[in-house]
């Protein structure tokens, strides 16, 4: 156990020996967390729409309005010049172009007016925002619609004999149909399970970063092995009365309680400043969180006897967090995978931590409902240990 | 200028040995951009998708089974939604929330018996008609909680579609309640009339609105396709195109400390020369790299990135602002861990600030002013600009300011060294 310790303090020595680790023990991913979370998809779920209103009248005014009532959209009026200037630079996704011939006149008339809507290339929401839009403005154009088919169906039926009872007639449709259009009642209702939270994307970016700038540094112990090699302390350990069990237990044992502290650090920035509930259940955390840093260290572990130097494995260990990052969900909502590749990455721990660490934060689950994440972390863990243990054994046996 | 170019050379050839250094400035950015392909479903798929969620299981119950309730299912099951739903009839309300809640799918969508009823009115309603006759009866979206952009995506559709019903019972009973109120046509005629009209208007492509949206990509044409890799892959370059930037830097300190810089400086090269030799070397590593990358993704995506010179250009220039970067950093720091451990940071925090992870469009304006230091932000604006069907001459602000930044860098760097005793009187 003494020999543990002593490995222990000495990568936490070597680890910290340099200021600049702060920046990525605490810094950094305080950072990505913050900026992901409060802007990846919006901190409060609406699209910013910019409208040029180059109409400015009655109905334009009528057209906002019901845009600053639609769920999901923050309509903002400025000018063509700023907006013009805004999207070319990708501030913004879309703007709302209201023409100068959107104007009652035109829709007595009947006449049919083109709003565009200017959208930057391969946007996600630009299904939901284009039929949003349609939908809202609809409902202003809606009476005049009404009038113009009421007129057209009286004077099928011969009804109309004068242009005065037209324009009357005209009228009274218009105003029953505005009558009937605002007091239409709510037709859809949206319901979310009531035993689960809110899905806020600050949880995600919360659950997704912890993982990111934990498990880079866990696989970094491939550094420390390569280190101890290439100098030829491991050789000196080996010939202690050490074993191989013992020095592998201690290089985890240490990393792993330095990735919990930034993970306990992590998840008081999620509970204080995004007032995320992490501590819902601190006991299933604590073992979610502790499963996660074994398998990720024990993965570290077997990298480093592969590696053969030490700014290989450094470059390695960022590489692959930064893939097994991507493709676990860490950086996207797994919602975005298409459905075979959401299958095929559950061959990563990344995808097991971040499901298990979701499943706690939004949909309230317990110990018991996590097992299989906690399962398949713990197997990384298991296999890796071994496959790192056999390596360095038959290395040590060379 | 030899003297200059041979340093280059050297500094190139010394880069291209190392297998790790290789690993992070040409594989790195390969795989992440791979991934992003992957996750994207671009892989799997044809040029013009877009990213975002797509093949959405949504379970629909319609207990309705009359007109609207058969409509709202035709609409959701339609060619036009093919590529972004995957609705599945479900027989009742239980076992669609179950799948919801198992996460097989985004939502269930419940159709209430009597839907089509509560709204559009039998023939002996007609008489009878007043703004309050229509029911409460709603449509129920049943949401997964872990799937909100589906859901989003999801409700929008519906209650597009909801707004056409509501469109064509306010446009029936305008048109047809006077009519019979007048004896003009009876209440059989009303119900068929009124029956046709509600039916042509749930479709949304039958739509003739007085106000219609029609989208527009950025001033593009409405034929040019886009695709998404290339708002992707650009971003994977320039977030490693500063790792090789300040990584290359790095050797100024390295050949310090292995005793070669003392060495050269013994040479009639003199300490500008040195110091411009080696910001060459790690520029034409970051062009050499960018150029790799970009023909790779040609090459195995099929991308395709826009104007050839347009491209080079902006190449040619993040380079350089990447290098005044790398050269800062070298001039600041004292060992090669430094400029190591910072290298890495500013590669992150850049790509971070720069949008090479996220749409820079949703982040709030501070970051986004921020973003106008990094050299990704301003590339990756020119290469959207080229990628969406731009050329070389509307790429002129992202190219004159990653020259700016590149330019001030290096002098600034430059004077910095030339009075740091570190690198004078090594």
């Amino acid at each position: 156990m003494h020999s543990i310790f002593a490995i222990i303090r000495k990568d936490v020595l070597l680890r910290f020996a340099s200021p600049s680790e702060w920046l990525f023990f605490l810094f950094l991913p305080v950072l990505f967390t913050f900026v992901l979370g409060m802007g990846n998809y919006g901190s409060d779920g609406k699209v910013t729409l910019l409208v040029v209103d180059e109409a400015s009248n009655e109905i334009s005014a009528r057209v906002i309005k019901a845009l600053e009532r639609t769920p999901g959209l923050r309509p903002e009026v400025v000018s063509r010049a700023e907006t013009e200037a805004r999207f070319g630079t990708r501030k913004v996704d879309f703007w709302l172009y209201l023409p100068a011939d959107l104007s009652e006149k035109h829709l007595r008339r009947g006449e049919q007016i083109q709003l565009l809507l200017y959208q930057q290339p391969n946007n996600l929401r630009a299904v939901a925002v284009q039929r949003a839009i349609q939908a809202a403005i609809g409902g202003e154009s809606l009476p005049f619609e009404a009038a113009h088919q009421a007129v057209t169906l009286a004077e099928q039926y011969s009804v109309l004999r004068t242009e005065e009872e037209r324009q009357q007639y005209f009228n009274e449709a218009f105003q029953s149909a505005h009558v009937l259009w605002t007091q239409a009642p709510q037709r859809l209702e949206v319901i979310r399970p009531s035993r689960a939270p809110v899905y806020d994307p600050r949880a995600h970016a919360s659950a997704g970063q912890l993982i990111t700038w934990v498990f880079i540094p866990l696989f970094g112990i491939s550094a420390l092995l390569a280190y101890e090699r290439n100098t030829g302390t491991l050789a000196r350990i080996m010939t202690t009365p050490t074993s191989q069990a013992i020095f592998l237990a201690g290089t985890i044992g240490g990393q792993v309680l330095i990735a919990l502290v930034q993970m306990g650090l992590l998840v008081g920035f999620g509970v204080f400043a995004l007032r995320l509930p992490w501590m819902r259940d601190p006991w299933t955390l604590a073992v979610l969180l502790f499963t996660s840093a074994l398998a990720a260290g024990a993965i570290g572990v077997f990298m480093g006897t592969l590696v053969k130097n030490e700014a290989q494995a450094n470059n390695l260990s960022i590489l692959m967090g930064m893939v097994m990052a991507l493709l676990g969900g860490c950086w996207y909502p797994l919602e975005f995978f298409p459905d075979a590749v959401k299958m095929i990455v559950h061959v990563l721990p990344t995808t097991w931590a971040l499901e298990g660490m979701v499943n706690y934060l939004m949909r309230g689950k317990s110990l018991e409902d996590l097992f299989p994440q906690l399962a398949a972390l713990t197997g990384f863990a298991v296999l890796f240990f071994v496959l790192g243990l056999w390596r360095l054994w038959r290395e040590q046996s060379v | 200028m030899r003297r200059i170019l041979l340093i280059a050379l050297k500094d190139l050839l010394l880069i291209l040995r190392d297998r790790s250094m290789v690993l992070m400035i040409l594989i790195g950015p390969f795989l992440l951009t791979f991934g992003m392909g992957l996750i994207s479903g671009r892989m799997g798929g044809g040029v013009s998708q877009s990213s975002g969620p797509r093949d959405i299981p949504v379970a629909i119950v319609n207990q309705d089974g009359q007109m609207l309730g058969n409509a709202l299912v035709n609409v959701l099951s339609s060619p036009e939604l093919a590529v972004l739903l995957e609705p599945v009839l479900v027989p009742d309300v239980e076992t669609a929330k179950q799948q919801v809640e198992a996460d097989q799918v985004a939502a269930a969508i419940i159709v209430p018996t009597g839907f089509t009823q509560s709204l559009i009115p039998l023939a002996k309603e007609w008489q009878a008609w007043s703004p309050s006759s229509s029911s409460n009866l709603a449509i129920q979206i049943y949401a997964n909680p872990g799937r909100p952009n589906s859901v989003a995506i999801i409700e929008s559709i519906v209650r597009e579609f909801l707004f056409r019903v509501e469109k064509g019972r306010v446009l029936g009973l305008t048109a047809i309640t006077p009519l019979v109120t007048a004896g003009a046509i009876q209440s059989t005629q009303a119900e068929e009339i009124g029956r046709a009209l509600g039916e042509s208007l749930a479709r949304a492509n039958d739509a003739k609105d007085l106000m219609q949206v029609a989208i527009t990509e950025g001033g593009l044409t409405p034929s040019h396709e886009v695709d998404v890799m290339s708002s992707l892959a650009p971003g994977m370059a320039l977030l490693f195109l500063m790792f090789t930037a300040t990584y290359g830097a790095r050797s100024l300190l390295v050949e310090r400390r292995q005793q070669t810089l003392q060495r050269l400086m013994m040479t009639p090269t003199s300490p500008i020369q040195i110091l411009l030799g080696k910001g060459f070397g790690v520029y034409l590593s970051g062009v050499l790299q960018q150029l790799v990358l970009i023909g790779t993704s040609t090459w195995l995506f099929s991308l395709n990135w826009g104007d050839a010179l347009g491209v080079i250009a902006l190449i040619l220039c993040a380079a350089l602002a990447a290098v005044g970067w790398g050269l800062l950093v070298a001039a600041w720091a004292r060992t090669p861990a430094q400029v190591a451990s910072a290298g890495s940071a500013l590669m992150l925090l850049f790509g971070l600030l720069g949008g090479s992870f996220v749409d820079l469009s949703s982040m709030p304006s501070p970051v986004y002013v921020l973003s106008r230091v990094t050299p990704n932000a301003w590339g990756l604006d020119g290469y959207a600009i080229l990628a969406g069907g731009g050329s070389l001459s509307q790429i002129g602000q992202p190219l004159l300011a990653l020259i700016l930044m590149g330019v001030s860098l290096i002098v600034f760097a430059g004077v910095i060294l030339m009075h740091s005793r570190h690198f004078t009187q090594a």
